[in-house]
């Protein structure tokens, strides 16, 4: 009965995936544009415009960044648009390319170290033509398609053992280790963050990752002392200073943190309204309309926009990971569950720096922040989710490298 | 087996993704509690900070009272400059600020090293909020392009700054003095006997770049009346701590100093300066009848303005070491021996002792035995049998040898201090000497010595010892003017007075003052006068009263005296003798009295009483408009024009 039971189940779930199947087959691609999950198409452009407006207000007062907002715009529009064209890509597309983008990323991480330029005290940047760009970024999207990628490869049944999660390990501590002689801490710690939630999703034993959490908090000590630069040093030191209410230098490296905190603070319930932020628009906090951005909605719109905000954000992912969850294939699941903990510890990690829970680590908040690259990232992130949920039956069968 | 193995991953998977969902969850919920506690919870302290942030409370220095002369025209005033300075708080890197200003504006290397290190002490010492001045009286268009650039420059600030001004420069810079930013050896004299607060309060103040202090001169003895009480402005910044707006606050604002009235007639003191026409000398004028001092010459001068933003050591240096001592006040911090003009106070000692009778006489024959040594009259040949008003007109040596012999120094000594001889005359100013009268007492006292009746001789004639400023000789001249009334000499019109300058009051007899007077009008306006060209104002009727003096600056040798002695160009100009002259006019009303000293004249008759004649001449010229504006109503006027000249 069970095995009935079972058997029909089976044969229930492969006869709807064959119909699908074939609908996909035969239905336009007009159809399949209609059939995209606009709910959550719309939600991404509220939130990327209520960012655009965020950027305005703490920008339009200082000559030399009121035209930001339009340039924002413009970025946006161009990768919603490549947003939804990557997401009516076939999953088999996305598998062929893994490979050769996370080869490329490597290629341009070792091209930074090389030729790069600096900005903000690290090496990060790359001109390419009339732009420039972070490889370090790119390679957050890169990492994740190439885990799923590998253990849709090698993840069978039959091989469940611990040294298949070894390879994946060497798949994310490669560009790790370059993105971290950039220096970029920040960065570092997201790619291997992400990477190893694909990895625990991919299964790997319990008993491993509990070993390897005990091993993490005892490499903190070491890392701080022997692995950190002084001005990373420096941060940490900061951040616990501040977080125990220590005495900090107002002038020094905690001002951006402490005139972050007013600023939220000051913006209490209800907030002092779009544009009347007293912090923000008198450049009180340093690098506003980056990685602070969150301070100028929480002084203008108050903890309901915050709130508001982050229950936004909390949608969004969650429908991610349902969908991931919906994907048939290996790839499917952990391509869009890697990103969608990509743009996951990217809010995390920019939301504890901005509210004082983490170091000051330098990393923007997806949607909201002014930045191109990170709005590429982000976006690409988002077309990668949607071609998982839109191609969540497609059956993949690729066992070689391409 | 193929398909059981597959779901069981599957299961595994939906069971993971469950768990990291929850995790997630469980950060989010982590963020909003932190929101919640900041936003919520902390409200009221982040609101509180958020004030704090944006408005500062600047100090405020109050604006320094005006010194005004008699008529109410400014002699230490205001001018705009532009300035500029870094506000050490704003700039993490004052190098890279100085820098960037150095680009813009001339700056020494070796005062960019300086400033640094003043930006950083500043930082240091809690004063981060206090400016450090750069570059003072800015060029038009060096402010116009430091105006441009403010805003790309961190910490820098571009402004304009009320200087103090001396609109007069040097005709009153010994009597004005000068101010100067506050050293660590001003501080600790101004704050002597206050409480810790109010002197750190103080020292705040003066930190200020626009605080300046008295160094010298009325602008010290009248600090506290000048400097008035600082305030604060209450400004609303950004967080670069560029103003975006003030709020006004009366409660807040300054309390600026009181201005303050001199008794001189800045017309006449020019008219003064003027005469001396380059000569090294003094002259004072006062009003006999009210004691305002009119004019308070010194010459040469520096001038004040170049103090007043701190002077190169290598512009002092040279100020300093100028052989015709510019620095040197002349007028009252100037010691000179009198000579003949002393005359009147030897021979009214003598009336007062009784030795001589007015019209006994003394026969000069030029020589003058006592002991075994001979003294000489001026007058080759002498001048024969004189009285006293002849001996005053004439200005017989001999005569005064001999009744200096018969008053004895310490009656002599005692009439010089009833015409204000021997003192400190403080008027206001700083840097009053008290000269020298010698008597018994003092030499046993400072030089463990007898007295030497020969000395008294010297004495007589005004020479030796004897020690006066032009200033005692104006006082002593007044004296005889007013024939021995109370006189009480005044500088400040309306300020703070000195408690120091008492009234001159002790007794003199009228009538032998009346025949001072009459002598005085002997030298200039009887046959055998020694200035008798001099009496003559110029003015179809007053004429002056006076008397010549000559200060021996290095001793007649006998030799140089046997071979005649020589004057003018035939010795060093540093060698030749001081020129004296004392006037009143009218001789018949007097009005106001004169001293005059041309260093190095020679003849008090020849170059002290032209320049003396000339001004009184000016004086009297000018009389029927000197009545001062602080008389006229009890209000000051406010409207006083700060920078122009009357009309």
């Amino acid at each position: 009965m069970s095995r009935d039971g079972y058997t029909g189940f089976s044969r229930g779930e492969a006869r709807t995936r064959t119909a699908t199947s074939l609908s996909f087959e035969t239905q336009g691609p007009l159809d399949k544009f209609m059939r995209l999950p606009w709910g959550f198409i719309l939600l991404i452009a509220a939130m990327a415009l209520t960012g655009i407006a965020m950027l305005y207000s703490s920008a339009h007062t200082n000559p030399a960044e009121s035209h930001l907002w339009r340039l924002q715009l413009i970025r946006f529009g161009v990768c919603f648009v490549m947003m939804i064209v990557l997401g009516l890509l076939p999953l088999s597309w996305w598998m062929r390319l893994a490979f050769p983008a996370y080869v490329g990323t490597i290629v341009l991480l070792v091209l930074v170290e090389v030729m790069g330029f600096s900005g903000g005290g690290a090496q990060r940047w790359l001109r390419i033509g009339p732009i420039g760009v972070q490889p370090s970024e790119f390679a957050k999207l890169a990492v994740t398609l190439a885990l799923a990628r590998y253990y849709q490869m090698v993840l069978q049944p039959q091989t469940g053992r611990i040294l298949v999660h070894l390879g994946a390990v060497a798949i994310m501590v490669i560009p790790a280790a370059l993105i971290f002689i950039q220096p970029d801490f920040g960065t570092t710690l997201a790619l291997l963050a992400s990477g190893a939630v694909v990895i625990f999703l991919a299964g790997l034993s319990a008993r491993v990752i509990l070993t390897g959490i005990v091993g993490g908090v005892a490499s903190v000590w070491p890392i701080y002392q022997f692995v950190l630069a002084p001005y990373q040093r420096e941060r940490v030191d900061t951040f616990l200073a501040q977080l125990f209410g220590g005495a900090t230098n107002a002038l020094g490296e905690s001002y951006q943190i402490e005139q972050g905190k007013i600023a939220i603070g000051a913006g209490g319930l209800n907030g002092r309204g779009y544009l009347q932020g007293i912090q923000s628009q008198q450049d009180y906090v340093p690098e506003q309309h980056t990685d602070f951005i969150l301070t100028v909605i929480a002084e203008e719109f108050g903890f309901i926009g915050t709130t508001a905000l982050l229950i936004g954000f909390a949608v969004l992912l969650g429908w991610s990971l349902y969908s991931a969850g919906r994907s048939a294939s290996w790839f499917g699941r952990l391509a869009s569950a890697g990103a969608t903990a990509t743009i996951a510890f990217y809010i995390v990690f920019n939301v504890g720096m901005v509210l004082g829970l983490l170091p000051v680590v330098g990393m923007p908040l997806p949607l909201i922040s002014y930045g191109g690259t990170a709005m590429l990232t982000t976006m690409a992130c988002f077309g990668l989710i949607l071609a998982a949920h839109m191609h969540r039956d497609e059956k993949l069968t690729a066992r070689g490298l391409f | 087996m193929s398909n059981k193995k597959t779901a069981d991953l599957d299961f595994a998977f939906s069971r993971r993704t469950a768990i990291a969902g929850a995790a997630g969850g469980l950060v989010w919920a982590g963020l909003v509690a932190r929101l919640f506690q900041l936003q919520i919870l902390e409200q009221e302290q982040y609101r509180q900070q958020a004030e704090a942030n944006h408005i500062k409370l600047q100090l405020a220095p109050p604006q320094r009272g005006r010194i005004l002369d008699r008529f109410g025209r400014p002699l230490a005033s205001h001018r705009r400059a532009g300035r500029v300075s870094v506000i050490p708080e704003q700039t993490d890197n004052p190098e890279r600020t100085l820098a960037q200003i150095a680009e813009l504006i001339e700056i020494p290397d070796d005062k960019l090293e300086r400033l640094a290190n003043d930006i950083r002490y500043n930082r240091r010492r809690n004063a981060a909020f206090v400016p450090v001045t750069i570059a003072n009286e800015l060029t038009y268009e060096d402010f116009a392009r430091m105006n441009v650039h403010e805003a790309e420059i961190p910490g820098l600030n571009v402004e304009m700054a009320l200087t103090r001004s001396y609109p007069r420069g040097r005709d009153f810079a010994h009597v004005l003095g000068y101010v100067a930013r506050a050293s660590q050896d001003d501080l600790t004299r101004l704050t002597d006997g206050m409480t810790g607060k109010e002197a750190e309060t103080l020292k705040t103040m003066f930190r200020h770049p626009d605080m300046r202090t008295g160094r010298q001169g009325m602008e010290r003895f009248a600090e506290e009346w000048l400097r008035g009480k600082p305030g604060y402005r209450k400004l609303v910044t950004n967080a670069h701590g560029r103003i975006i707006e003030e709020i006004p606050d009366e409660r807040l604002a300054p309390m600026p100093g009181r201005d303050l009235f001199v008794t001189i007639d800045s017309d006449l003191q020019r008219v003064a300066i003027e005469r001396f026409a380059g000569e090294s000398g003094a002259a004072v004028v006062m009003d006999v009848e009210t004691g305002d001092v009119l004019a308070m010459v010194s010459t040469p001068a520096f001038d004040p303005n170049d103090f007043v933003n701190g002077i190169s050591s290598a512009s002092y240096a040279e100020l300093r070491d100028d052989s015709r001592s510019p620095l040197y006040p002349r007028a009252h911090g100037g010691v000179y021996p009198p000579g003949s003009t002393f005359k009147m106070v030897v021979a009214t000692a003598a009336l007062e002792a009784g030795v001589i009778k007015p019209e006994e006489r003394v026969h000069c024959n030029r020589y003058y035995h006592f002991g075994n040594r001979t003294w000489h009259c001026w007058k080759p040949g002498g001048h024969g049998s004189v009285n006293m008003h002849q001996a005053i007109k004439g200005s017989c040596d001999v005569y005064f040898y001999e009744i200096a012999r018969r008053t004895g120094v310490d009656k002599i000594a005692e009439t010089a201090h009833k015409f204000g001889f021997g003192e400190s005359w403080v008027l206001g100013m700083t840097g009053g000497r008290s000269g020298l009268v010698p008597d018994r007492e003092w030499k046993q006292r400072v030089r463990k010595e007898n007295w030497y009746e020969g000395e008294t001789l010297n004495f007589g004639i005004g020479q030796g010892q004897l020690g006066v400023t032009p200033l005692q000789l104006a006082l002593m001249t007044a004296r005889i003017a007013t024939e021995g009334k109370p006189f009480k000499p005044r500088m400040i019109g309306i300020g703070p007075q000195s408690d120091e300058d008492q009234v001159l009051d002790a007794p003199l007899d009228q009538e032998i003052m009346a025949r001072m007077k009459a002598g005085m009008y002997g030298v200039t306006s009887e046959g055998g006068g020694t200035a008798y060209r001099s009496g003559d104002l110029g003015l179809g009727g007053p004429r002056l009263a006076g008397k010549t003096g000559t200060a021996q600056v290095r001793r007649i040798t006998r030799e140089e005296r046997a071979s005649g002695i020589r004057k003018g160009e035939n010795i060093a100009r540093e060698l030749r003798d001081h020129a004296l002259f004392v006037a009143y006019a009218p001789a018949d009303d007097p009005k106001y009295a004169i001293s005059v000293i041309v260093e190095h004249g020679e003849g008090g008759s020849s170059t002290a009483g032209p320049v003396a004649r000339d001004i009184l001449h000016y004086a009297l010229k000018t009389d029927s408009r000197r009545k001062p504006a602080y008389s006229q109503s009890a209000s000051l006027s406010p409207n006083l024009s700060d920078e122009g000249e009357p009309t």
